[in-house]
């Protein structure tokens, strides 16, 4: 069983059991079952670790330094002691070999409520198992100081995109395999730092478009799909799919790519012929090896809807296959929220996503959507709002489980003054509250300068 | 078992003689064998005490939680600096690795090319428990700034309303976010498919959409790529859908790459061992040969072992030929056995009136198997006379098969012949086998008299009892059993009380089937 394996499913016998010692009695069948089947798994494990540990950090479970995802499955039970350690203010939780039945049992008991498990998780000394609770100022783990590597990756992937499509833009030969190499690095950095990635999908250049929205749709592409427990292999399939899909575009003059203003009928025309030009660059860049075929179908149906509409129109009753329906949703909302020539203005992110929603089962996959949806959070990284005290803060990182309260860092006060606020949970601090999303361009506020500074806040990670 | 930092040295001295011996002598060679095979206990024996085994990559080291394990100056041959050149900066092995998955990081670290990327390699091979971790280089990160945030002189807040309006959104809707077991299961659904559909496969409806819309040499050469590829791994459906594309473009000819003897001989193996349905699909697939290939389709048709399957491969044959006997002429003076029988069996699907014409000069063939394939040929054309010739056939099996396609055909003008010859003494020194094909003649040609002849074979008078008889009297009985009219059974159930008891036997043995 591999560390990911393990952790998993210790959290789900943990999860198990606090349950049950909430509900019934502590000589309960129920609770005494429950507490030896964790602890013959936990004495399994650690025959193997010295020491089972898990660290609660910013949204994350790390169990023994690996980090467990929020996935479809076990997202119950994961969500569960996120929000308990949270609650209870525990940053970590070690236990060391000789844990008993007895012990385990008084020690998940206590989860129930915050006074009773401070009080007497003093009173009790247990010898066993051990907790760190938080200081307020949250140290990144050691293990976890990669925000460089994140940005990097993200910058070597632009370049690569960047020059991938130059390249074929002036039909010189493109290297395909350093787009294989920078997706396969976007997927590691993904699976250490999911919102770290994201928060640099608020780069939106407006003269640069072509190539940010390809690396963002890829982006998305990959935490989408790893959020519905793709494997490895497919992850680096729909995120190259991703990455290509408007490849297409490089054989469309590039007076109507970058025309300001609106098309004409026959400008569009030729603007929907992408789906089709895609699929025969595809083939020239990548050949037929499997990544470069299913890149392929993906870059044809992008833009084909759940309905049975969209373009290229389809010969038969043919559905976009899941890939497709993916990187359909997240081309959507990064072309939605981003400014270019023809759309100035671009939508809101939490307004692109109300879009998506209003729009499943018509354009995308409801299913889909939920779980974009989930992912994104209701006010998105980068979202600029305007708060119930006055003041003005960008999202900075989502809430598992709490989608529409995410973690926000106060930019601006009252007086819309430039302040270095305090970040504040909005799922913990019930006084604030969002009053409205708004342009961040309203307060003069660039949410890719702040995460470019550091990917989703890392190091101003100060719960108010 | 190794658990101290001296002990990760030496599984490190492992890790590296078994890279070089793979670099050296290849992966079978019995000393690179031994060399992994002993790195693979060594480190499974680590990992059951410690789980992980963490290496850092430097340069030109390989550090254990800080100590040194590994160190190399020289460039050339140094492990670490092949894997630190490519971005690798660490690398993890945890329990559960198994001698496969081993082999495989070995086989990608050892043979990786100087310009090949290892770090590419080994993130294609997908490991479960091996993981590592790569950087990229730095200088791109410089060229790319902060986006500068383009602000327009509106009013941002009057646009929010605008589109709010314009999507008919009404933001105090609430969204669920919540997933339920339905959704949950569909969206496994879903992923299940994928699973299922090859991307091949998909890749080709794909390409077949697009060319409805647009023809594009480019698109078109790929899908004759592809078909190369699914006839290689036996998808002839796929194969099938390319063909039939294509086939709408005159000047394109997909399939003039596999009408070759050796591709088509080389398609054994399939129409042998492959499931039934793939089986089909070649044969449908086969369809597509144009007649040139009818002579290597014929010789593969004889090494097709199952009977039905050569059923079908032969009227796929026949189809292509498609009533040309021309075509296969030729192949009479084959001297091959198969061949010949193959190529008469798809003459005689023709039906054409030339058979006889064409395969008289086999009818004496000194092959009775040939002799067997033309009574076969000339019943298609249903040519009796010439069938006729044959029960006098010296081979039982060619007199059998010619007194078969008579009684199926229903050529009664042999009808008194073959009685007769029931009746004749030397009739009962032949098998069984061929004495029922007469009786079977009878039963399909005989008029209103054939219950009063059959009454005569059966009730004949013999003398001592004639046991050679015998035989006779039970397929008369059993022949009236299957004509089972009125007349025949009151035959049978007068044979049961006469005295004989060979008749009593026959007739109530008889009567239990009717």
């Amino acid at each position: 069983m591999s560390t990911y394996e393990s952790g998993t499913t210790f959290v789900s016998l943990f999860y198990a059991l606090i349950k049950a010692a909430q509900v019934y009695d502590l000589g309960n069948d129920v609770v005494q079952h429950g507490a030896q089947r964790f602890v013959h798994f936990l004495n399994t494990l650690l025959n193997l670790y010295s020491h089972i540990e898990i660290i609660r950090y910013r949204d994350y479970i790390f169990f023994n330094k690996q980090r467990l995802r929020f996935q479809i499955d076990g997202y119950a039970s994961l969500q569960f002691l996120h929000e308990r350690m949270k609650h209870l203010k525990i940053r970590n939780l070690v236990f060391k070999p000789g844990v008993e039945k007895e012990e385990i049992i008084i020690f998940a008991s206590l989860f129930k409520d915050e006074d009773s498990f401070l009080k007497e998780y003093d009173r009790k000394k247990f010898h066993h198992v051990c907790v760190e609770f938080s200081t307020g100022d949250e140290e990144i783990p050691e293990f976890l100081r990669d925000s460089e590597r994140i940005k990097r990756t993200y910058f070597k992937a632009l370049a690569v995109t960047k020059n991938l499509l130059q390249n074929l833009w002036t039909r010189q030969p493109a290297n395909v395999s350093s787009s294989r190499r920078i997706v396969y690095n976007l997927i590691d950095s993904l699976s250490h730092d999911e919102f770290g990635l994201l928060a640099l999908t608020t780069i939106k250049n407006f003269d640069e478009y072509t190539y940010n929205h390809s690396l963002n749709v890829g982006v998305f592409s990959l935490a989408l799909g790893q959020r519905i427990g793709l494997s490895k292999k497919d992850l680096a399939q729909v995120g190259t799919a991703g990455l290509l899909h408007d490849i297409g575009k490089v054989s469309i003059d590039k007076d109507i790519i970058y025309k300001d203003g609106k098309l004409t009928e026959n400008e569009w025309e030729a603007v929907k012929l992408h789906s089709q030009f895609g699929v025969e660059q595809i083939l020239q860049t990548r050949g037929l090896d499997e990544t470069g075929l299913v890149s392929m179908a993906v870059c044809y149906q992008h833009h084909w809807n759940v309905d049975g509409t969209g373009y290229p129109r389809r010969k038969g009753t043919e559905k976009p296959f899941l890939f497709s329906k993916i990187v359909r949703i997240c081309d959507s909302y990064d072309a939605m929220t981003t400014a270019r020539v023809y759309q100035p203005i671009p939508y809101l992110p939490h307004i692109a996503l109300r879009v998506l929603w209003q729009l499943r089962h018509i354009c995308f996959d409801p299913v889909l959507v939920k779980v974009f949806i989930q992912l994104s959070g209701l006010y998105p990284l980068g979202s600029c709002l305007e708060m119930s005290t006055g003041d003005v803060a960008l999202v900075l990182r989502q809430n598992p489980g709490h989608f529409s309260l995410p973690i926000v860092k106060i930019v601006l006060d009252k007086n819309q003054g430039p302040i270095e606020g305090p970040t504040i949970d909005l799922s913990v601090d019930k006084h604030v509250y969002i009053k409205k999303p708004v342009y961040p361009q309203k307060y003069d506020i660039n949410p890719a300068e702040f995460f470019m500074k550091s990917p989703a806040g890392d190091s101003e990670v100060k719960i108010a | 078992m190794p658990t101290s930092e001296t002990s990760v040295e030496s599984l490190i001295q492992s890790l590296v003689k078994s890279v070089r011996a793979i670099q050296i002598y290849g992966l079978s060679h019995p000393s690179a064998k031994g060399f992994y095979t002993r790195f693979y206990h060594q480190l499974s024996g680590f990992l059951s005490e410690d789980a992980e085994l963490t290496l850092q990559i430097e340069q030109s080291s390989i550090l254990c939680n800080g100590e040194t394990v590994y160190h190399e100056d020289e460039k050339d041959n140094n492990l670490a600096f092949r894997l630190f050149r490519d971005g690798i900066r660490t690398i993890l092995f945890s329990e559960g690795i198994t001698f496969d998955e081993l082999l495989l990081f070995l086989e990608t670290v050892g043979t990786a090319g100087k310009d090949q990327d290892i770090a590419l390699g080994l993130w294609d091979c997908y490991f479960d428990h091996i993981e590592f971790y790569v950087v990229e280089e730095e200088e791109q990160e410089a060229q790319y700034g902060p986006p500068k945030m383009i602000k327009m002189n509106i009013d941002y807040d009057q646009k929010l309303k605008e589109i709010l309006e314009k999507e008919r959104i009404r933001l105090d809707k609430n969204i669920d976010l919540e997933l339920s077991d339905d959704e949950i299961n569909e969206l496994k659904a879903e992923m299940l498919i994928k699973q299922k559909i090859r991307p091949v496969t998909r890749a080709i409806t794909t390409l077949i959409d697009f060319l409805h819309y647009q023809k594009s040499d480019d698109i078109i050469k790929s899908l004759i790529e592809l078909l190369e590829e699914c006839v290689v791994n036996g998808l002839f459906y796929d194969a099938r859908r390319i063909v039939h594309k294509l086939n709408q473009y005159p000047d394109v000819d997909a399939v003039k790459r596999f009408e070759n003897e050796e591709t088509i001989i080389g398609f054994s193996n399939t129409v042998n061992t492959a499931s039934e349905p793939v089986f089909n699909e070649f044969v449908a697939f086969a369809g597509f040969f144009s007649k040139k290939s009818v002579p290597f389709l014929i010789r593969l048709l004889g090494a097709v072992k199952h009977p039905n399957r050569a059923i079908a491969l032969r009227n796929r044959i026949a189809s292509i030929c498609d009533q040309d006997l021309e075509l296969l002429r030729p192949l009479l003076s084959n001297q091959d056995a198969d061949v010949l029988i193959n190529t008469i069996g798809i003459i005689g699907l023709s039906r054409s009136q030339e058979i006889p014409s064409m395969l008289e000069p086999l009818c004496s063939h000194p092959n009775h198997k040939i002799r067997v394939a033309v009574v076969s040929a000339l019943a298609q054309c249903e040519d009796t006379p010439r069938i006729t010739q044959f029960i006098d056939d010296p081979h039982p099996d060619v007199r059998i098969k010619a007194l078969g396609v008579l009684s199926e055909i229903g050529y009664t003008r042999i009808y008194m012949k073959v009685l007769d010859r029931i009746k004749q003494k030397k009739f009962r020194s032949l098998e069984l086998v061929e004495q029922k094909e007469y009786f079977n003649y009878l039963l399909h040609n005989g008029g209103k008299f054939l219950v009063n002849d059959l009454k005569k074979i059966l009730f004949k008078r013999t003398f001592f009892r004639g046991k050679d008889y015998s035989p006779l009297r039970k397929l008369a009985a059993l022949s009236l059993a299957r004509v089972n009219s009125k007349d025949a059974r009151q035959v049978l159930l007068a044979g049961i009380g006469r005295r004989n008891r060979d008749i009593r036997q026959a007739c109530e043995q008889a009567l239990k089937k009717t």
